[in-house]
């Protein structure tokens, strides 16, 4: 018995003569968030309909909670999924869409009323359960498919770009709640999303899909480490010991030292060549200089890297892909 | 606000003591016909049948007062056309079943659930149905003002039911597959009015004109106007039920048909592209 949640396997998907996805290929276990990024058109939401059985794929493979992708009403019953830009009835309570998808799943009339009850109050919404859904605000309503999505206790949550067009308020009220889901529920949680800074916080694998292809996928730390060779970084210190700073990273022979002409009191730092290996090189490099200035008696005020954010590894191997 | 979504503190689906047995196309319909007639849909629909129906009453009293229409005809008149606007309105509203659903978005989130395909469509056709009967059940007050007198009420009321759900089954079959087939709710409502129009046509051809072999084989391979000629030839003509009954060969064959393509492509037409094409 697999302990893997999700299992893609060389995932295809073409229509005619054109690839929606490529050769997909990646792992998910139980309690993990994975972000599944992508600039727009590069395959997130056909992968995510693949998986849920939604559309069936052109060759490959997968498996949801060890079931195969040809048992596709086992998979429906363990999966979640938030499609991407959702419709709800209008003139349906929040309260009475929750019950009959609950129903759908084969709770009984009263169970199915618990259960709606319950998720309502996890995303917040018990007070305007029995209120209209036309009445609601695009955040409410982006809540209430994540409650739907849990009627079922899935497995896996698919969410298809859960915080979009929401104010910066709705967004973090949502990462919220997909941090409860993976954490309390132990669910896999594969999130489709562009909101690159919440995906470093939230999301504990990252696959990185362009043209229907992977481009790159591991932990935040690996993607970044593993496109981005190269890094930077800012030091700022107190102008009178510019010139000791410099001295002390003369020790270190694969660093650039340069001082910037607008503010004397920032010295850039950069690599001179890649370091062998994995590219948590350039880090471990960036942290012993960082080192030596503090022990050398130097106050640090300002120590800023460059190129080791997930928005710079994300957009380096889309545009690379590109290119 | 710090939210926490913790499983649901009741047993989980498997368990026999939470699970409802009842199936997917139940629950479907139940859902389906709830928002037709809870959304006004549904309603106002029927509002402006009953408000037509009066009306033709009315004046069919009269024209039977100075013995201009014979009562029977009367009765036919106000049959014909609760199955008329009872077919218009379910043909529409199960145009819109899966087009509308793809339109609103609110598809995916359906095909998601272990309920199948077949059981959403069936959900949907039963729940248009719902609007046939609720046609025929406001008509059957006014049958009974005209029927009483004559002796017919009982043949009536039951030849209107049987032949309007017939014919209502069998176009509410083709506007689910009108439906599934189009790539937009504006087009599939279109497009399942227009053959409507197309079937009806001959229904209002004036009666003078000349009606040949010709005419004939239009009348019998047209599902409306060959059911309600049938209805047309029980009541106003006095034939025995089993008389015309090849008139309803062609309304029969048009439920049994459409029905059977939507339990055979159901599983390819329910999905988020329009036609007929693996998803």
């Amino acid at each position: 018995m697999t302990s893997m949640t999700v299992e893609a396997v060389r995932l295809t998907k073409h229509y005619g003569d054109r690839s929606a996805v490529e050769d997909v290929s990646f792992t998910a276990s139980p309690g993990e968030i994975v972000g599944l990024l992508g600039p727009n058109g590069a395959g997130k939401t056909t992968t995510i309909r693949l998986l849920t059985t939604v559309l069936s794929p052109t060759s490959g493979e997968f498996s949801i909670a060890g079931h195969p992708s040809t048992a596709s009403a086992e998979i429906r019953r363990c999966v979640g999924v938030l499609p991407e830009s959702s419709g709800y009835p209008a003139h349906q309570t929040g309260g009475e869409y929750l019950r009959f998808f609950a129903r759908l799943y084969g709770l009984s009339r009263g169970v199915a009323r618990t259960v709606a009850a319950e998720l309502l109050a996890a995303v917040g919404l018990e007070d305007r359960a029995e209120s209209l859904i036309s009445s609601y605000s695009r955040g409410m309503r982006q809540r209430l498919g994540i409650a739907r999505s849990l009627v079922n206790d899935p497995v896996v949550v698919f969410l298809d770009e859960p915080t979009l067009g929401l104010d910066p308020a709705g967004q973090a009220q949502v990462l919220e709640i997909i941090r409860g889901i993976a954490k309390n529920r132990d669910a896999t949680v594969v999130l489709s999303t562009h909101l690159l800074p919440e995906v470093e916080q939230v999301c504990s694998k990252v696959v990185i899909l362009n043209h229907g292809r992977v481009i790159v996928s591991g932990s935040v730390g690996e993607v970044i480490s593993t496109v981005l060779i190269k890094q930077s970084a800012q030091l700022r210190v107190p102008l009178d010991l510019v010139e000791r700073a410099r001295n002390v990273l003369a020790g270190f022979p694969d660093l650039t030292v340069d001082q910037l002409m607008e503010q004397p009191d920032v010295l850039t730092l950069a690599m001179d060549r890649p370091r062998a290996g994995s590219g948590s090189g350039s880090s471990d490099l960036m942290n012993a200089a960082l080192a030596a200035i503090t022990a050398a008696g130097i106050p640090v005020l300002r120590f800023e890297l460059e190129g080791a954010r997930l928005s710079d590894a994300f957009l380096k191997v889309t545009s690379e892909a590109v290119a | 606000m710090t939210l926490q979504v913790a499983p649901p503190d009741v047993t989980t689906p498997q368990d026999e003591a939470v699970v409802d047995r009842q199936s997917g196309w139940a629950l479907v319909a139940e859902q389906e016909t709830r928002d037709l007639w809870t959304s006004g849909r549904g309603l106002i629909l029927l509002f402006l049948f009953s408000i037509l129906l009066s009306g033709v009453t009315y004046l069919t009293s009269t024209n039977q007062a100075l013995n201009f229409l014979e009562q029977r005809e009367s009765v036919n008149l106000v049959l014909q056309l609760a199955v008329a606007v009872g077919v218009l309105v379910t043909l529409v509203v199960s145009a819109d079943g899966i087009s509308g659903e793809r339109e609103r978005g609110t598809l995916e989130s359906l095909l998601v659930t272990p309920v199948s395909r077949r059981s959403i469509i069936a959900g949907k056709l039963i729940a248009a149905l719902t609007m046939w009967f609720a046609t025929f059940g406001i008509t059957i007050p006014y049958v009974w003002v005209l029927a009483r007198d004559v002796g017919i009420l009982g043949q009536a009321l039951a030849l209107g039911f049987l032949v309007g759900t017939l014919v209502a089954i069998g176009l509410g079959s083709v506007g689910l597959l009108i439906s599934g087939l189009c790539n937009s709710n504006k087009t599939s409502i279109v497009a399942s009015i227009f053959l409507l129009l197309i079937l009806f046509a001959p229904t209002q051809l004036p009666s003078g004109l000349p009606q040949g072999g010709f005419f004939d084989v239009l009348l019998r391979a047209n599902p409306v106007a060959s059911a309600l000629a049938y209805i047309s030839s029980v009541l106003v003509e006095g034939q025995s039920w089993t008389e015309d009954l090849v008139l309803l060969i062609t309304p029969l064959l048009t439920a049994i048909i459409a029905g059977g393509a939507l339990v055979l492509a159901g599983d390819r037409l329910v999905k988020l592209t329009p036609g007929v094409n693996a998803g």
